[in-house]
């Protein structure tokens, strides 16, 4: 039980980040503990948060959240029904009702100083159009996009591209995606074993692998080494764009045209 | 044709809406009859019709679900927006009206209380800007925003693997939470691909949304003191922008993952529960049968967020019932509170019946 005290401790810590913004929260509630007459604002601002953070630090909650067949890792959101901006901001109107201006001013400084300013995430980048993905994705999933609706294609990408291509083209399959770029997942997948995992790609292993997969494109970072040029393996280089070489496998295309063929004789 | 996809978008994120949200007015008091708060209530009644229709779809259709989904809830979103507006029009006969005095009120406002409520409206301008002009990567996108894709380009619902595009069987954990199938309809009614809807055009709705809420949050705490509501905005917009203390917090999904269910859960789903108990346990309050109402649909609708949305908004109506419940020594509005949450039991029920493999598909 005190295990889980800590791990729930831990999650509380990690949530909040120990910043200031949460002793800015504390010294509202505190004043608002103090002050607070209107009853209704004392049980949604004062009580229900507390109640809630000793219940969230309960072991036995944690238990049966992960019992009720919720993922443990969304523990945390429990805390998201504590309304700590409210808590503050609401306190600091209060307690800075006479003199507002100096309130605001003071106020604002606290919160610019003690929190973290979101737009200096690393994950946030100029948009390079209104789909907020790559253009380079977008201009691969043009060139190998199938010509009829309907029709598929898989293509292995790199694992930066990964996470963009579907969101753009769901025509597009591929024989890995994000879940193979998460470490605790713990998939297997004998594309990317040979694809990522090697420094250098052994050649005749990836065609192995795609072809199983029935994958008829390969896109390769330009920097990407492999042992032999993929060309003289027999794939087509199509084009090179933004920096990553398209590839075709003539031996794939040839039996995915067949398969629509049939597809479609069929349809007939 | 872009004038022609914006009409239409302002047609299915505002106008439909707000008509939807006309009809439970007439329970409410005039007080609480804001522009804002028809918008919010809206949204909360669009996102229980979402449910109602999109799950049976989701779990019966195999084929075609996003088709078929499509021609039953525009017709029902349609015919509400309707009905709101109808019913608005023969109450008016009786001396029923909205109340706009809040949007009138602002002429009224000192100097400084109008500078603060410019300054109000560059940081949420500046957020607006920086979410569409701006990329913020997240990873889950590859699972939420391929799933808006896939409805509108393969038109199945939660049958495709969206990271490889293999056929998988129904993903139970997350085919209940239809938000991303919101977007892809409103991208399919607006002719836009699902991925604009969710990084370019959702957040232009959503945190403005989100504000409004939170000045109706502020309305009812500072009832007495109306002049710190512009102070109260100016610094809820800034600790939005300066609350990326971790990557859990509400405030960071707000702004980095602003399209996807979990940050509408943070960011609407549980101010609003807040708001609808300010406003329900105000003692003047006649027209309690109204946010009754509302938290029932609330406590539903959260589900399109994410299935967690709901377990928090109905524990959340839970505990703040059972705390009024003592404090005002009347057990009646903790049964309200319980009775508020069935809708929610039973998606919660639906829930656990899928992921435990007791309902198979």
């Amino acid at each position: 039980m005190f295990g889980i005290f800590m791990e729930s401790l831990v999650i509380f810590k990690l949530y909040t980040g120990l910043k200031f913004l949460l002793v800015l929260t504390a010294l509202a509630w505190i004043y608002l503990l103090i002050t607070e007459k209107d009853k209704k604002i004392r049980i949604l601002l004062v009580y229900a948060p507390i109640i809630t953070i000793l219940l969230f630090l309960f072991p036995l909650s944690r238990k049966v959240f992960v019992a009720a067949g919720l993922d443990g890792e969304t523990y945390y959101r429990i805390l998201w029904t504590v309304p700590m901006g409210v808590i503050f901001v609401y306190g600091a109107c209060r307690f800075f009702a006479s003199h507002r201006r100096i309130g605001l001013a003071l106020s604002a400084i606290l919160i610019v100083l003690c929190g973290s300013y979101v737009y200096k995430s690393p994950y946030i980048s100029r948009a390079e159009n209104l789909y907020h993905i790559p253009d380079a994705v977008i201009r691969i999933c043009d060139l190998i996009r199938p010509e009829r609706s309907g029709e598929r294609v898989s293509a292995v990408m790199p694992a930066d591209l990964i996470h963009f291509v579907r969101q753009y083209d769901a025509s597009i399959n591929m024989p890995y995606g994000r879940e193979m770029l998460v470490n605790q997942w713990d998939y297997y997948n004998a594309v990317y074993e040979a694809m990522e995992k090697p420094d250098v790609v052994n050649m005749e292993e990836l065609l192995k692998a795609t072809r199983t997969e029935n994958c008829r494109y390969i896109v390769m970072a330009e920097h990407k080494r492999t042992d032999e040029d993929p060309k003289d393996c027999g794939l087509l280089l199509l084009d090179v764009i933004d920096g990553y070489r398209v590839y075709e496998d003539p031996v794939t295309a040839k039996v995915q045209e067949q398969q629509w063929q049939e597809y479609y004789g069929d349809e007939k | 044709m872009v004038v022609l996809k914006i009409v239409s978008l302002i047609l299915w994120l505002l106008a439909v809406p707000f008509g939807m949200g006309l009809l439970p007015m007439p329970l409410l008091e005039k007080r609480f009859r804001t522009p804002g708060a028809v918008l919010a209530a809206g949204y909360i009644l669009l996102f229980t019709a979402l449910e109602l229709v999109g799950i049976p779809v989701v779990l019966l259709a195999v084929y075609n679900g996003f088709t078929i989904f499509k021609n039953v809830f525009a017709p029902v979103t349609v015919l509400c927006a309707a009905a709101g507006i109808f019913v608005t029009w023969r109450e008016k006969k009786n001396g029923y009206e909205l109340n706009f005095q809040s949007i009138s009120a602002c002429k009224d406002r000192s100097m400084e209380e109008k500078i603060m409520l410019i300054l109000f409206v560059v940081l949420a301008g500046v957020q607006l800007y920086m979410s569409f002009a701006r990329a913020s990567f997240d990873g889950d996108d590859a699972y939420y925003g391929a799933q808006a894709v896939i409805a509108q380009q393969i038109d199945t619902l939660y049958r495709v693997n969206p990271y490889t595009g293999r056929s998988a069987p129904l993903d139970v954990r997350h085919c209940l939470a239809l938000f991303p199938i919101w977007e892809a309809y409103i991208g399919s009614m607006s002719g836009i691909h699902a991925t604009i809807i969710c990084h370019s055009v959702a957040p232009l709705l959503l945190i403005p949304l989100t504000y409004i809420l939170y000045n109706l949050l502020g309305r009812q705490l500072l009832k007495e003191k109306k002049e710190l509501l512009p102070m109260f905005m100016v610094l809820i917009a800034l600790w939005q922008m300066f609350g990326n203390i971790s990557i859990y917090t509400t405030e960071t999904f707000f702004l980095t993952r602003t399209w996807q269910g979990k940050s509408f859960a943070g960011n609407f789903v549980i101010p609003a529960v807040i708001w609808i108990f300010l406003c329900l346990m105000e003692e003047k309050n006649t027209g309690r049968i109204g946010f009754w109402i509302l938290l029932t649909c609330l406590n539903f609708a959260g589900g399109a967020s994410s299935s967690l949305a709901i377990l928090l908004s109905c524990l959340m109506t839970a505990g703040f019932s059972l705390l009024f419940a003592i404090k005002e020594k009347r057990m009646g509005i903790f049964i309200k509170g319980g009775i508020s949450c069935v809708l929610g039991g039973g998606y919660v029920l639906l829930y656990i019946a899928l992921t435990h493999g007791l309902l198979a598909l």
